[in-house]
């Protein structure tokens, strides 16, 4: 196995509900190698998107460490993680979460735009070109199909040529057809760009795809 | 579905309480507030004014002269139906003390004065005691001006008199006019052979009247006006104790009613905005309903009953507010007003206030509410369209109405409909021009955006957030931009107003206006300001004043056929043999410099022209009591502004020259020269009375700015309301900011940037705001002053940087208050609950 781009060593989640904390997480040790897929699957309420989440900075453990490219995350304060993500981690959510003010293209451009790359909207426009979107530069959000705005936000994550990419559930809110070019296309940037990739899934049939697959069950490793 | 039906749902949508309503209620109730608090101190000022009628008048009724006492048979007219008539005289004077001088108002009374009410003095002494033996008591400006104490002596003309008490109150202040310098109050007696009342001195006689309580006063004016009118006899009375204050407080209680609408306008911004977001929030809702069967009336109805109950809410607190206020701050309102005022609650104007905020409550809010008939019971299962859709064509005919109602019923109301329709206009042109403004803004945004170069990602993201769909940039630039609108245009008129007297008029204007010169002091007067080598010019000329009552033989307002300021009481006119230096004639020609035929006159061109005035007409003037009936035989250009000595009217010597009079005079000096002209020239002549051009503008400035003071006060209502609108604005996209923080922060921006960029997007919208509100306000401002006012506009860009500034601050305040929350949450708790 590869040296490990991502460690979580004895990671706990626990969130204040109203009936009282609740334990999200409980002693998740994992190492994910460099240029690895791995599939996180569960039942609903395991504790499989939580765990992503804290992979990409944007959940605070309760404890433990993670650590990604040997930098600790749970040391990071707010806004180095978010420099840390611009640089290493692009993440594609089930509900595509695109900023609904901006087209398409300048969706994509954003992240690059934050990293001052030079040619953002030349990248942006050839990344949307990769996804089959050329013809839909200029839409808002709104004006796009479910399909059409993940694509957006897959061209999103990937544009910035991240060495990490995690991607939570991205064909839940898709029909099959439009799932399953979603997942061809997530594996072909995935191996274009020779990205870590850790998905979410709660289909059988997509964590297949992977090199590993990890279950989860009450916020454990199963 | 019944109405039964729908009020039921309406009920159930009420379980939600009012956390959705608040910024709704906030603007109507502070417009209605602002109205019912101008309406009940306007009324409460017009309450007092007939209440305190014969005392602020003096006396039940009051004739009034000009530069003369009433004539034996006018007064014996008066004693025939007065129980008691007293006598004041009043004039400026210059009081002396050793080398000290200041300018004063006269006002010299008889032994029954005060008729009514009662004077208070200090130290508390009795009236009669404080007169006596030549005393005087004086308002304590002078006091401390001339740093009098009790006991100290003052010259008054050629007479001394003693000060023996500070005047606190006066009972008849209220109904006086504009004063130049601060009042002292003397016995008439005390002026003999102080030669200040020699024949033709400048004086104005009142004679009070008490009256038995049967005196039938419309009778009785009647009877006075069809003897004396055309002596110059001027009659008030108790039904009307001070017309010019009624008026002034009638006029400027509507402006400030118009103002306050504004403010509801304003609001009414805030509303769409209100109403729109917690529609918008009840769309699956709306949904659901028309799934389940729901008709577009049934929705119209349930959604149209819940506004209904909120707005009468939001009004109920305006008027409890609008009648509080003015109640509980009676006492203090009451002390610092200079006329009397009775606080209390009056329905009128809380009644109007009430259809104010309702009409536009309705105007305002029908047309989001119609829109609700459109949603479709597929928006469950595929967002709906968020392009503006227009409501069904009754709805907006609907709305025509109402606004249409909303202006008649203000114009009807304020009883200025012209003014209220050119509000009202302006007030739609204005919102026609922010929302073009805010088109431009988004366009200029989105071109901006592309061509900004990558090392300004705030920049960008906030120039993207303009220029993109649902952003709040139309709602801050139509709610800010309005009320900055109303503030610059109070603003450009007020500054206008004060550059006119600051700047332009030192340029051409006298040091001094001198009073009451005697024929036989003209010559040594002038020898002493030629011997000044700062004097640069000084100008004499006879002083008389006569009222225009026929013109060629006819009544002068019936010939004229309209009410004209020239007819309004008593004008200047002097005599002159031949053109005097500048004179322009625009018609006719002036006559032989040795002429003494029958009268003849030269009248101002402007004014005759107002007047349907032709050389040949025949005009009668009636000087002291005598007619004097001339010929105009030319025209001349007057300006009045130049504040030299102008007159409407120059008559040929001969007409006039018998009738007692003095001459004025301006003296040209540099300011510097000011002190020493006061004391050689006064010191010469006691009995003349000089007063200072610039401590009178300085005088009359101070009063203007009060009432811009009074203005800006309701201007202010108005932007607090877009304010408020802001906020509103600022909270509904609370959410979509904390969800865009969210999403920015997991592409790898940091808090400074997401700060930046939302501080730049509100400082932009609010700079945009500001920029429209300038140049609308200019254009007002350019015509109430090139066409209302009459004089010259200049832009005023102090005035306008400020107003820019001020938006823009108000913008980012609002947007920044609403920020820490998108950016202490972290992005996880966001996007989850969006999964």
């Amino acid at each position: 196995m590869n040296a490990p781009v991502i460690s979580l060593n004895d990671v706990r989640l626990t969130l204040a509900g109203n009936a009282g904390p609740i334990e999200i997480l409980r002693g998740i040790s994992l190492d994910v190698a460099k240029g690895e897929t791995l599939g996180l699957v569960g039942p609903s309420g395991s504790g499989k998107s939580s765990l992503l989440m804290l992979m990409g900075g944007l959940e605070a453990a309760s404890s433990g460490s993670i650590t990604a490219f040997g930098h600790n995350l749970t040391r990071m304060n707010e806004d180095n993680l978010a420099r840390f993500r611009r640089h290493h981690m692009g993440i594609v959510f089930q509900s595509f979460h695109l900023i609904p003010t901006m087209t398409a293209l300048e969706n994509v451009a954003t992240p690059l735009e934050l990293a001052h790359a030079p040619d953002a909207m030349a990248r942006a426009t050839a990344e949307l070109a990769t996804v089959g979107l050329s013809h839909r530069l200029h839409h808002y959000p709104a004006q796009l199909s479910g399909g059409e705005q993940q694509r957006v936000a897959l061209a999103r994550a990937s544009a910035p040529r991240p060495k990490i990419l995690l991607a939570d559930e991205p064909t839940g809110n898709l029909d099959t057809v439009n799932g399953a070019a979603i997942m061809d296309l997530l594996f072909t940037l995935r191996d274009q760009h020779d990205a870590t990739l850790v998905l979410v899934t709660h289909a059988p049939e997509l964590a297949a795809r992977c090199d590993r697959i990890i279950h989860l069950h009450d916020g454990q490793i199963a | 579905m019944s109405l039964r039906s729908a009020l039921r749902i309406a009920g159930r949508e009420l379980r939600g309480g009012l956390s959705g309503f608040r910024i709704f209620l906030a603007c109507i109730a502070l417009g209605v507030a602002s109205i019912a608090i101008v309406g009940s101190i306007k009324t409460a000022i017009q309450n007092g004014l007939t209440q305190e009628a014969t005392t602020i008048l003096g006396g039940d009724a009051q004739a009034e002269f000009t530069y003369r006492k009433a004539s034996p048979d006018e007064l014996a007219w008066m004693h025939s139906n007065a129980e008691q008539v007293s006598e004041t005289l009043q004039f400026r004077s210059m009081a002396v003390k050793k080398n000290d001088r200041a300018l004063v108002q006269v006002k010299a009374v008889d032994d029954l004065y005060p008729l009514y009410g009662d004077i208070t003095l200090d130290p508390e002494i009795p009236l009669a005691k404080a007169l006596a033996s030549n005393g005087f008591i004086a308002e304590r400006a002078l006091v401390e001006r001339l740093s009098l104490k009790i006991g100290d002596k003052i010259t008054i003309g050629t007479n001394t008199f003693t000060l023996n008490a500070i005047l606190t109150h006066e009972p008849d202040n209220a109904s006086a006019g504009f004063a130049f310098g601060p009042k002292i109050i003397l016995l008439t007696e005390s002026l003999k052979d102080s030669g200040l009342l020699e024949p033709g001195a400048l004086f104005d006689s009142a004679y009070r009247l008490k009256l038995p309580p049967q005196t039938d006063l419309p009778n009785l004016q009647s009877d006075a006006e069809s003897r004396f009118t055309t002596t110059g006899l001027r009659w008030t009375d108790r039904r009307n104790a001070a017309p010019g204050i009624e008026r002034f407080v009638r006029r400027m209680g509507s402006f400030l009613t118009l103002v306050g609408l504004a403010g509801l306008a304003v609001g009414g911004i805030g509303v769409v905005a209100a109403v729109r977001s917690y529609l918008d929030r009840k769309t699956d809702t709306i949904a659901t309903l028309k799934t389940l069967g729901a008709t577009g009336n049934t929705i119209f109805t349930v959604y149209f009953t819940l506004i209904t109950l909120m707005g009468t809410l939001g009004v109920a607190i305006g008027l409890a507010l609008g009648a509080a206020i003015p109640a509980f701050l009676g006492p203090l309102l009451a002390s610092k007003l200079p006329v009397p005022a009775l606080f209390a609650v009056y329905p009128r104007p809380i009644l109007e206030a009430a259809l104010y905020g309702t009409l536009a409550m309705f105007a305002f809010a029908l047309w989001p509410l119609a829109r609700t008939r459109n949603i479709k019971a597929s928006g469950l299962f595929r967002a709906q369209t968020s392009k503006a859709n227009w409501p069904r064509w009754p709805y907006i005919v609907a709305t025509f109405f109402i606004a249409a109602a909303l202006v008649a019923s203000a114009a009807f109301l304020t009883d200025m409909p012209t003014l209220t329709l050119w509000f009202a206009a302006g007030i739609i042109a204005s919102l026609f021009i922010l929302r073009l403004n805010a088109r431009l803004t988004r366009f200029l945004a989105a071109r901006l955006a592309t061509k900004l170069t990558q090392s300004r990602p705030a920049l960008r993201l906030a120039l993207r957030s303009i220029a993109g769909p649902g952003g709040e940039a139309n709602s801050v630039i139509l709610s800010l931009g309005l009320g900055l609108t109303v503030l610059a245009t109070i603003g450009q008129v007020d500054a206008n107003l004060q550059n006119v007297m600051r700047s332009e008029l030192p340029a051409v204007a006298p040091a001094f206006f001198v009073l009451d010169i005697q024929q036989d002091q003209i010559e040594p007067f002038t020898q002493i300001t030629a011997a000044d080598p700062e004097v640069s010019k000084t100008e004499t000329t006879p002083m008389l004043r006569g009222i225009l009552t026929r013109i060629n033989n006819l009544p002068a307002e019936d010939y004229v056929g309209h009410s004209h300021w020239t007819l309004d009481g008593d004008r200047g006119v002097t005599y002159s043999a031949t053109p005097p230096t500048g004179t322009i004639l625009t018609a006719g020609t002036w006559w032989p410099e040795n002429y003494t035929g029958e009268p003849q006159v030269s009248f101002a061109t402007e004014e005759a022209t107002e007047l349907g005035l032709k050389l040949g007409d025949m005009i009668t003037l009636n000087v002291l009591g005598r007619d004097i009936t001339a010929k105009i035989t030319s025209f001349r250009v007057v300006e009045f502004r130049d504040m030299g000595i102008n007159f409407l009217m120059v008559m040929n010597p001969a007409a006039l020259q018998a009738a007692p009079h003095t001459s004025i005079a301006t003296i040209y000096a540099e300011p510097a020269a000011e002190g020493r002209l006061l004391r050689n020239v006064a010191g010469e002549f006691p009995n003349i009375t000089m007063i200072s051009v610039r401590e009178g503008i300085a005088s009359a400035a101070k009063n203007l700015a009060s009432l811009a003071a009074a203005t800006r006060w309701g201007a202010l209502a108005t932007l607090l309301t877009g304010f408020i609108v802001l906020i509103g604005t600022a909270a509904v996209t609370e959410r979509s900011r904390t969800y865009e923080a969210a999403i920015l922060k997991t592409t790898g921006a940091d808090r400074t940037t997401i700060l930046v960029s939302f501080a730049l997007r509100s400082a932009i919208a609010g700079a945009a705001a500001g920029a429209v509100a300038i140049a609308t306000a200019a254009l007002a401002g350019w015509a109430i002053v090139t066409f209302e006012m009459e004089s010259t506009y200049t832009f005023q860009g102090g005035s306008a940087v400020a107003i820019v500034a001020l938006g823009t601050f108000a913008s980012l305040i609002a947007g920044l208050l609403y920020t820490w929350r998108p950016l202490a949450t972290r992005p996880a708790s966001v996007l989850r609950g969006q999964d």
